[in-house]
Formats: C-alpha cells, structure tokens, sequence
C-alpha cells in the first residue's frame, strides 16, 4: 500500500511548532493538540498534529505503508504492528477526505525535467 | 483538533492596486487614494510573504490586471512558491490575457459576476456591457485552463436570485462560486441603504444557501459568515470560531500598510517596516479581535462562543467598535 498526496492540498510546516511538539514528547507531556502542519484543500483548512505530520511528511509516492509504519514506530518508541494498524486507519481516513490517494504499487516515476 | 497556533497567514489578500476601470457601488477601495507599492517594493513584500511561509497571496483592491508588472510579479511569487489568485472585473481579459494569466502560474482566479442577469449586473457594477466581458474572461480562463471562480456579492439586487447565478457559474465551468456578504464599507458603507439586508433577509438567505451548498455536487458553493452559527451550521472545515480575519488572513494595502482585513481600515503595521511575525503575533487589534468580548445583545448569547459576535469589520463600520453586536446579526429580532 503506497498513499500518494493529492497535488492540489497545499500544505505548510508550522514554523517553531514541529520543534516545539517534539520538546513536548520526548517529556512526556501532552503534544496531541498542537497543530504542526496546517493544510488547505478546497476552501478548507485543517491542522496535523506531530504524528500526523510525520505521517505527512513521508507520503511521497514511494514510500509504502510499511516502511512509514516502521520510521514512526522507531521515532516514537511504538511497536510496529500497532503502529502499523494506526497509520492505515490515519490513512484511510485522508484518503476519505481526498487528501490522499492508496495505491497497490508506486506509480511511473514522473519526468526528471520539463522545459516550458 | 482546534487551532493551535499559526505561525503567520494562511492567506494574505494584496491590494496591489486601488486603481480600477470601474466605479462600482458597493467597492470598499474606491475611497483609497494612497500610493502603491513600486514593482521593486512589490517584489520585496513577495520575499517577506514567501519566507513567512504565507500558502497564498490574493490580489483584489482595484483591478489588478492594471498594474503593469502583474504578470512578473505573479511569476515570481509562484517561484517562490505562493499560491497567486486574483479577483477581477474580467475588462481586461482578452484570449490573450488568459494564456498570459495561465503561463504566469496563477493558481486560480475570480471573476465578478454580480447576476445571471445582465442588466442587473450592469447597473450594480456600473458599466455599461460590463457583464458580457466578465463573461468572456471567464470562457476565455476556461478555454486557456485557467481554474476559474466566479466572485459575487450577495445584497439588494441579488439576495433571491442567487440559485441562477449558481447554475450560471456551473455552465461557465467554474470550480467555486463565492457569494460574499455586502460590506458596509467604502463605497459600501454610503450605499448601505440601498443595497445591504435587513437581518431577517440575512437570514432567510442562509436559510436557502445552506442546504443548496449541501446538496450541489457540480460546484463549490463558498461563502463563510461567522452569523451562520446562529442556524446551527456548524463549519467543517473552518480553524477558527468567528471571523476568519486576523486569526488566517491579513491584507495589505496598495500602500503597503497591514489591516486585519480590507474591510477595517486601521492599519496595525507596514509590510516593508515591520516585521510580519511580530505583527501577526503581537499586534494588539489582533489580540483583541482573537479574543472579543460578548457586547450588547451578545452578552448572555448561547452562540457567542461560535460567532464571538459575528463580523467585526461590520461592527466596525456601522457602530464603531469591534465588538459591537454584528449588524447582519438576527438574534433577538
């Protein structure tokens, strides 16, 4: 399973936030409901939270759902199976929203260069 | 999950001019007599906003097709990866134009179309033939795939024949139509009398517009008015509680100076002077429009928290404080 995102969400880090959330979680503290990436898509905007913008970050086309599952398991000290289970359903639920799409296999890799 | 913070606008709307071929009678810029930017100021506000991380930049104020370096500018605001939309009268747009539009990398634009009637759009826009051209912008945008929006503000002369404007837009093979609320401001703030709604109307019209957004598949039917909670619409896709201004968006005058939004007048900072981070987060008119206090019949309003007391510009405009009840407000009516 290769999550792809659609072109059309335009998506930011949230400047300090990323750093900030991640200070949160390494001492435990409560880091859920703090918007890291902030998104828009058709007139509307949402916000990530740390792991859904870790999640977010690595959708590129290539990277499949097993090896997403496995960088956030590592990052957070998750057991990859459970891991796993959370990231698909994360991914499902985008995917119902639009913001991705669920491919079996990564698709042809675009052209290197376009001239105008 | 709720807004947590922003590190600066999602969108920041750009008056790039206030120069315009038409006089129309509900403009908020038609008053605005300041100078604008030149091209290497203008160029130098697309470095700030790119490296604020701003996702998108919308010209408006006048017709910015007037300005003469729009096209370099837009082209390098999208290298620098902002997002450019525009709104215009659609005058200037020849095939031509559009193809010129499309290469320069505009993500999407808006054309004003006021009524699926060509007389009334007219008369309201106050030019002769005025409706046939924006029209032809829009196909010829269109026919250069170009994303098109099609840009309309919801009064007087419009309020219950929104569903053909609706069907219009949808044959014209736009993307979203966007029904703006009047605004008491400017030229609008003189012609208010003669074109905003009573709160009754206001009502009645969200009545209507809600389901139909619901239900229409072929077409965005945007519109956002903080009022809308008093019917219970709760927005999806909306980060904040009330209006939008100063909590995602800002605007810049074709002077350079920063408001919360075109519609308050009261700048809180210069793009060029200033910094736009510190301005964002430290501003005190932003402060205190991010957290209004209940006034009047908002006081003891089950809504409050929904609304924070409708659309402050409105306030502004007909009371004079940001946090007067809302004008378009029919609670207690």
């Amino acid at each position: 399973m290769i999550p792809k995102k659609n072109p059309e969400v335009v998506w930011r880090l949230e400047k300090g936030m990323h750093e900030m959330a991640w200070g949160k979680a390494r001492k435990d503290e409560e880091y859920e409901d703090m918007g890291v990436i902030t998104l828009m898509i058709g007139g509307s905007i949402h916000q990530l939270n740390l792991v859904g913008a870790e999640i977010w970050t690595r959708i590129n086309g290539v990277n499949s759902l097993k090896k997403i599952s496995r960088d956030i398991a590592s990052l957070f000290g998750w057991e990859e199976k459970e891991t796993e289970e959370a990231v698909m359903q994360f991914l499902k639920g985008i995917e119902e929203r639009g913001w991705v799409t669920l491919q079996e296999k990564a698709g042809p890799a675009g052209p290197k260069w376009q001239g105008h | 999950m709720n807004l947590s913070h922003l590190s600066s606008p999602v969108t920041v709307n750009w008056g790039i001019t206030a120069r315009c071929n038409f006089e129309c009678s509900h403009c908020f810029s038609r008053l605005d007599i300041s100078p604008e930017l030149s091209g290497e100021e203008a160029l130098r506000v697309v470095d700030i906003l790119a490296g604020h991380n701003v996702m998108f930049v919308n010209y408006g104020t006048g017709e910015p097709l007037l300005r003469e370096d729009l096209f370099p500018l837009t082209e390098y605001a999208v290298s620098c990866g902002l997002k450019a939309t525009m709104n215009s009268n659609g005058s200037l747009i020849s095939r031509e134009t559009a193809g010129r539009i499309r290469r320069a990398g505009f993500h999407s634009v808006g054309i004003s179309i006021d009524s699926a009637d060509a007389k009334t759009h007219d008369a309201f826009r106050r030019m002769q033939g005025s409706f046939d051209m924006a029209v032809g912008a829009a196909r010829f945008l269109k026919e250069e795939g170009v994303p098109l929006s099609i840009s309309s503000v919801i009064c007087r002369v419009n309020h219950r024949d929104f569903p053909a404007l609706v069907s219009m837009a949808k044959g014209l093979g736009a993307h979203t139509i966007d029904l703006h609320n009047f605004k008491c401001s400017g030229m609008g703030g003189l012609n208010r009398e003669n074109f905003d709604l009573s709160p009754p109307e206001w009502k009645a019209f969200y009545e209507a517009a809600i389901p139909m957004r619901r239900a229409e598949k072929g077409i965005e039917i945007a519109f956002d008015d903080p009022i809308m909670s008093l019917l219970g619409e709760e927005e999806s896709g909306k980060l904040v509680a009330g209006s939008v201004c100063g909590k995602l968006s800002l605007y810049i005058r074709p002077d350079g100076e920063i408001t919360p939004c075109g519609f308050i007048p009261v700048p809180i900072g210069h793009i060029l002077k200033d910094d736009l981070g510190k301005v964002w987060n430290e501003s005190r008119l932003l402060a205190h429009l991010r957290g209004k206090a209940a006034a009047g019949k908002c006081a003891g309003c089950g809504k409050f928290s929904s609304c924070l007391g409708g659309c402050p510009a409105r306030s502004y405009a007909v009371h004079g404080a940001y946090d007067a009840p809302d004008p378009h407000c029919w609670a207690d009516e």
